[in-house]
């Protein structure tokens, strides 16, 4: 679009910045980014596929389809471009499951990331933030469900009292991740289409919570859901229907039905810009257009674009080939980067462009040294943090990356990613080249110094330096690298043997101290900004396989696990709560810089390799998929960062000069790397 | 004794059998002159005598002899066998040797001449590039890289059965040079050393199975068929329910159920004994019925009158009276076992790296990526394919000169 | 024969009841049960569910009940006809697998078919020309398929379908026809998928068959009546169809109880790597996720078939042979 368009955004951007970090400026707005928005349905265009519809009287023409106020995709990124209406997008899933993955890449939420992962309003047309705690949610005036049924208030004062306050919906009260510091918010509803959470605190984790892949849903379909809440429906009615749906009680019926995120209810209305019309089972769901979606284009036209989602449940082990043989229009989902090659081959066969885009982790692959394991010696040793630095050294980064990714991938430790604000080459590098000779210098001080018959090093009481790496046992990639490890570390002495286990076992197992050593993912959220929280790295959470029993400690408030007993991590704890409370930015950052050191230098946990590509399969005639992007699932939720609602059907003739656009992509995804600080 | 009833009906070929005349319905009135002394036995020829006298497994030696099949596939069986042995030797790499600048290299297949001269067995080297554009490595023989081949040489050492270290090769590639006669996988193993190195897990995996089932089908069917009365009852009710029960969903479910924390030689017995425990009930059944049988004869009733307890009746008396026909049977049980440990690794189930079996290996192979790129990662179906097809063979060729009546 | 028959429809009670109970202790073995499966699977992908939730829904499920009492409501269930529920699809589980069972009689009794298809011709023609060439030959073709491990050669034949043939990669049909009333594309698509299964399944049935056949046919061209047969100048082809051929089938025909429920279970894990929407590819994910109340259904569900397909194989034995009958009461 026009300078000036993109020039007003990052205005907005900016008092949007004030406002999420809650700081001095008392009271700011999020608001719609002034574009030059055509008028709604001006040229009276409509979608072929409602075409009929309209004009037999069944739905409203366009105009009065869309909220007064719509939010406008303003499609001023260089892969992005006004497109045209029409066509089936076809996508592979593995499981029925996965149809949530719809909710996902349509990404429909009350405020949401752009691609440069800042918070925008969407669903909402502004959210007020006041010191941080009090949050004011205004709606869109003429905002529908996909059935035409407005979306007020009322949508969200019903889950809240009805549903979330119910104690049979609810038996536990309304979901943690809305209480700050164990304090439920005060929740208002001062007229319909204004909202108001209200904290004693400040929450800084709540517009992120609201973004998220799987958000925390403030709203139900009101209209629809109350036919099966015993408070609103008469009784026998309400009978009838539990029994026609085979269900226990109206509890469990109302919970069956409401549920936003599953998308596998075609009765129920929603926000995202496809409605699924397929009841289960079924190996072929038919997701359409919602016809009171609330995006525009610049133009005035309403989102989305692609008239019809066609989501086929297959096998998740013949996707890859499914894929190749041209049968999903966008796929990256059960796809695996060893597929690259035999993607790209079916390139020549089949009309698709295989990209790799990045995902997030901090460490797509890390080692977590148990601090928590319940063997004594272990426990000494791996709490040596010259032990720690020492497999970290004798880790050869260079050579796993050659062998199993091209040399395309990252090497280094697990921290944040260099498209991250917080980067600072130092955590990413400090201990971790490959320098066996320093390695067994350093196992040599910590008094490792006996071998056995084969070489290996003796631990303090007799036993043969052998670690066991438990894993999830799900991935080949995970045993290949272990593999790799294996030799190297043979060369400082240490042992390494595998066992591979299942999920929940090898949760089990950390849990309980049983592991000395786990291969997980890295950090979830290798991108972070200063106010996005750093709980991954302190003690806070049992999922943090380095400490466990310190982060259940957290998470149960003492009544089970261990408390913190070393000196650096409770310098982190300190730390992480010191973030939850300030308010100012600046100081946030220094505490995210702080815990970031600490992390690299500890290496509490020992990263492997990140930024490992990951395959994204376009049909070639498929417009607005940049070439490069950020695969993750949050923050990103897939393709919703992208806003497949703006995704198009390229005619054959257009594919010819698709050429240019080609040649435009790097600097498209500069502009995601380059989030400002 | 069942053995002699035996020859009644397999008439022709016999040396006493040849009685008929030059032509039909013109048969010459003959008269032995010898007296007729029908107390006396007839005297023998020293073939017939022979053939009387054999012992039941001479017997079946003989016809087995006739299946060349059978014969064959026994032959190869036993040199496969014996290869396990010494595995270390006969793969020209180690289990776990890597290449990192061979990786998934093509097969190199084996040369005589170079050029129309002749040096004896060799390779060509490999030209290799990386191809960034589609991410493959692509390799192509250097037709002036000649690798002579090395005999009964020293290449990667080991530690041989983990007794000693050695490094005695059959076969080994030239120096600084490479042998990957069936290619190489994704970290740049050799496959040929892995599969040979895998036929020790596979081979074996069948006979322990096929041990535990014969244990348990000729202790519950000999008991069964022995005492018969509740014990029968009871023994064919187990075996009915378990022939109820969908083979493959119950490996996969015993299996699954298996300790994850187990370490792999464990996990190795564990999936032996699940193979073994689904067997057995074909077994027992034939057991039992060939006792209800026999326990009527004479022979078992005279050792009961003697005083021998049940276990030594069974044992000493009725099972090797049709021990060739089990023999027979668990020929064809075992290639059921090796397929069955392909599978349950095929499901992630079985055996898991760095266990190498060819079921492991398969499992391996199992995506799209191997079939359109990287064939000959699916060659250890090659082995199994054969194994299979050898017991089967052996197997039929038993099972027909164990027969009495074949 | 009718006082047999109830005698064997009443031993069946017990077997069943014995399976159902060896069924749900197998298909509680595994670690944990389907709500710590589904949530390490969340929070592998990134997802979080809170704990009041999983709470919540493992009492709702019954999952906190003692095994015997879960045990219970689920046999319990069995007897009126309720298969329970699926954790996974949120649906009951005779909502789940109606078309499936269709299809999956489909593909078996095609397979079946070809499996006699091909076993009969090579079963006839090895045992007329023993140990010749063309028995090896034979022999060695028809047990091929018993040798290659199903799950690579279904792989194989995937692939060459799609390049050599352009049909879609696994599935019954093309995407387009699913859910689709039938019609004359869909049931052409139908038919150009089906054979690789069909392929797959029977080859590794044809061996086993092959050499029954073979074993029986030889034992009747070795009795008198066949020698007295050609002695009387019948024509070789009605010597070993009239008379031999019709022998060595009946136990086949007793047989065939057995086959359906062999073949449901043996195909699938090919229904896997084909992606068939069979019943064996429901049971394999079901019991790999512990969806316990469809995989124990599903179980029960194929045990069922095998012991009524036994009553019908022994019933049918009994109606030929009448030793059996008079054994069975003294037996029992």
């Amino acid at each position: 679009m026009s300078r000036g368009a993109g020039m007003a955004t990052a205005g907005a951007r900016l008092s949007r910045r004030q406002l999420l970090l809650g700081g001095a400026a008392a009271l700011a707005a999020l608001r719609l980014a002034p574009g030059l928005p055509a008028p709604v349905g001006a040229n009276g265009e409509e979608p072929p596929i409602l075409r009929e519809r309209v004009a037999a009287g069944e739905l409203p023409p366009m105009r009065e389809r869309v909220p007064a106020s719509p939010q406008v995709e303003t499609l001023d990124l260089p892969w992005q471009a006004p497109g045209r209406y029409g066509g089936d997008l076809r996508l592979l899933m593995g499981k029925q499951g996965d149809l949530s993955q719809i909710a996902v890449y349509g990404y429909g939420r009350l405020v949401g990331y752009t691609s440069d992962l800042e918070l925008e309003p969407d669903l909402a047309q502004d959210v007020e933030v006041e010191d941080g705690r009090i949050f004011t949610i205004r709606l869109r005036r003429g905002h529908r469900w996909s059935d035409g049924h407005p979306f007020t208030s009322e949508d969200f004062r019903y889950w809240w009292e009805d549903v979330a306050n119910h104690e049979q919906l609810y038996p536990s009260g309304p979901p943690r991740t809305l209480e700050v510091d164990g304090e439920l918010p005060e929740v208002s509803f001062p007229d319909d289409r204004t909202i108001v959470y209200a904290w004693s605190k400040p929450n800084p984790t709540f517009l992120h919570e609201l973004a998220g892949a799987l958000p925390i849903y403030l709203y139900r379909p009101a209209h629809y859901m109350k036919q099966f809440h015993a408070d609103y429906a008469p009784a026998d009615e309400l009978q009838a229907r539990v029994a026609e749906y085979d269900q226990r009680d109206w509890a469990d019926l109302h919970t069956y039905l409401d549920n936003l995120y599953d998308q596998d209810n075609p009765d129920l209305p929603t926000l995202q810009p496809w409605v699924n019309t397929t009841r289960p089972p079924s190996q072929r769901f038919v997701f359409e257009r919602n016809p009171f979606y609330h995006r525009v284009d610049p133009q005035g036209r309403q989102l989305p674009y692609i008239d019809r989602l066609i989501v086929k449940i297959a096998a998740p082990s013949i996707i890859p080939a499914k894929t190749g043989a041209g049968e999903s229009d966008l796929q990256a989902r059960y796809i695996r980067f060893d597929n690259y090659t035999f993607l790209k081959a079916a390139e020549d066969r089949f009309p698709l462009d295989v990209r790799l885009w990045k995902p997030a982790y901090g460490s797509k692959h890390t080692l977590y040294p148990n601090l928590n394991a319940n063997d004594p010696t272990w426990r000494a040793v791996m709490r040596d943090v010259r032990f720690r630095r020492a497999l970290s050294l004798a880790i050869h980064r260079y050579e796993l990356n050659q062998v199993i990714y091209y040399g395309l991938a990252l090497e280094g430790n697990n921290t944040v990613l260099p498209r991250s604000p917080l980067y600072r080459e130092h955590y990413r590098q400090v201990w971790a080249e490959f320098a066996v000779d320093r390695a067994n210098a350093l196992l040599d001080a910590i008094g490792l110094t006996e071998r056995d018959d084969r070489g290996y090093r003796l631990l303090p009481d007799g036993r043969r330096c052998e670690i066991v790496v438990e894993s999830a046992g799900e991935s080949t990639e995970e045993s290949d690298l272990l593999q790799l490890i294996t030799d190297s570390w043979q060369k400082a002495g240490i042992a390494l043997h595998t066992s591979a286990t299942q999920r929940s076992v090898f949760r089990r197992r950390t849990f309980a101290g049983d592991s000395v050593m786990g291969i997980w993912k890295g950090l979830e959220n290798g991108v972070p900004t200063a106010d996005m929280s750093p709980k991954e790295l302190a003690p806070v959470d049992q999922y943090s396989y380095q400490w466990s029993k310190w982060g259940q400690y957290y998470q149960t408030g003492g009544r089970s696990g261990e408390p913190v007993d070393m000196d650096k991590p409770r310098r982190l704890l300190e730390l992480y709560e010191e973030w939850y409370v300030t308010r100012d930015t600046e100081r946030r950052r220094a505490i995210w810089h702080e815990m970031l050191r600490i992390n690299a230098e500890q290496q509490y946990t020992i990263g492997l390799i990140a930024d490992v590509p990951q395959p994204v399969v376009v049909h070639t005639r498929l417009r607005g998929v940049p070439q490069e992007g950020l695969y993750n699932w949050d923050p990103g939720s897939f393709f919703g960062l992208y806003r497949p609602d703006t995704f198009w059907w390229a005619d054959e003739a257009e594919t010819a000069e698709a050429g240019p656009e080609d040649a435009e992509p790097r600097d498209a995804y500069a502009r995601t790397r380059t989030g400002e600080g | 004794m069942s053995s002699t009833t035996g020859q009644g009906d397999s008439g022709n070929g016999r040396p006493g059998a040849r009685l008929g005349g030059p032509a039909r319905g013109q048969i010459p009135h003959r008269v032995d002159d010898a007296p007729f002394q029908p107390a006396e036995e007839t005297p023998m020829t020293p073939a017939q005598e022979r053939l009387y006298r054999a012992s039941q497994w001479r017997m079946m030696w003989w016809k087995l002899k006739r299946h060349r099949l059978a014969v064959a596939s026994g032959i190869l069986l036993l040199l496969l066998y014996a290869s396990t042995l010494i595995s270390e030797a006969i793969a020209p790499y180690n289990l776990h040797s890597r290449f990192t600048d061979h990786i998934y290299a093509p097969p190199q297949s084996v040369h005589l001449f170079h050029e129309g001269e002749f040096v004896g067995p060799f390779v060509y080297g490999f030209d290799y590039k990386l191809n960034m554009e589609n991410l493959k490595r692509e390799y192509t023989p250097d037709k002036t890289d000649v690798q002579p081949l090395r005999f009964f040489c020293s290449g990667d050492s080991y530690r041989f059965w983990d007794l000693f270290e050695a490094d005695f090769h059959v076969v080994c590639p030239a120096e600084g040079g490479t042998l990957f006669l069936l290619g190489t996988d994704r970290l740049g193993r050799d496959m040929f050393s892995r599969i040979v190195y895998g036929a020790r897990i596979s081979l074996t995996i069948g006979l322990v199975g096929i041990a535990i089932s014969f244990l348990l089908g000729i202790t519950v069917g000999g008991a069964a068929g022995y005492y018969g009365g509740w014990v029968d009852v009871g023994a064919q009710r187990s075996i009915e329910i378990i022939r109820a029960f969908p083979e493959i969903p119950l490996w996969l479910a015993l299996s699954a159920a298996l300790p994850v924390t187990w370490s792999p030689l464990w996990v190795y017995f564990g999936i032996t004994v699940i193979l073994g425990l689904l067997d057995w009930p074909g077994l027992a059944r034939a057991v039992r019925a060939k006792l209800l049988s026999l326990r009527e004869e004479d022979f078992a009733t005279a050792a009961q009158l003697m005083g021998a307890r049940p276990p030594r009746i069974i044992f000493r008396h009725l099972l090797p009276s049709f021990a060739s026909h089990l023999i027979a049977s668990a020929t064809l049980s075992i290639p059921t076992m090796i397929l069955g440990e392909t599978a349950l690794s095929f499901l992630g189930l079985g055996l898991r790296p760095p266990i190498t079996s060819w079921g492991v290996l398969l499992s391996e192979a199992q995506n799209i990526n191997v079939v359109a790129l990287y064939p000959w990662l699916m060659l250890p179906v090659v082995p199994v394919i054969v194994v299979v097809l050898a017991f089967n063979f052996l197997g039929d060729g038993l099972r027909d000169a164990a027969d009495p009546y074949g | 024969m009718f006082a047999y028959t109830v005698r064997r429809l009443i031993t069946m009670v017990p077997t069943l009841i014995a399976i159902s109970v060896i069924i749900f202790v197998i298909i509680q073995l595994p670690p944990g049960d389907y709500l710590s499966t589904y949530v390490a699977e969340l929070a592998a992908q990134g997802e979080g569910v809170n704990d009041e939730r999983i709470a919540y829904l493992r009492e709702k499920y019954g999952l906190d009940q003692p095994l015997w009492r879960q045990y219970l409501m689920w046999a319990g269930g069995l007897l009126q006809g309720d298969l329970g529920y699926s954790f996974e699809y949120q649906l009951p589980v005779s909502e789940l697998i109606g078309d499936r069972l269709l299809l999956t009689f489909v593909i078996s009794i095609v397979t079946i078919l070809f499996t006699y298809a091909v076993a009969f011709p090579i079963g006839i023609y090895t045992a007329v020309r023993q140990y010749s060439i063309g028995d090896y030959t034979l022999s060695f073709i028809g047990f091929l398929g018993l040798a290659t491990p199903n799950f690579l050669l279904a792989l194989l034949l995937l692939y060459a379908a799609n390049i050599w043939f352009g049909t879609s990669i696994g599935g019954l049909m093309d995407p387009q026809y699913v859910d689709q009333p039938w019609s004359w594309g869909k049931a052409g698509s139908v038919l150009a998928h089906l054979w690789v299964p069909v392929v797959v399944i029977g080859t590794s049935g044809t061996a086993a068959m092959i050499r029954r056949l073979r074993a029986n046919l030889l034992d009747e061209l070795q009795k008198q009546y066949v020698t007295t047969g050609r002695a009387k100048g019948l024509s070789p082809g009605k010597l070993l169809l009239k008379y031999p051929l019709r022998l060595a089938i009946n136990p086949f025909i007793a047989d065939i109880g057995n086959l359906l429920p062999q073949v449901v279970s043996g195909a699938a894990i090919v229904s896997v790597v084909l992606d068939l929407p069979t019943t064996g590819q429901m049971l394999i994910g079901a019991l790999k996720s512990q969806d316990m109340y469809l995989a124990g259904s599903f179980l029960m569900f194929l045990a069922m078939l095998t012991v009524i397909g036994m009553l019908l194989s022994d019933l049918a034995l009994a109606a030929l042979d009448p030793r059996i009958r008079l054994e069975g009461k003294a037996a029992r």
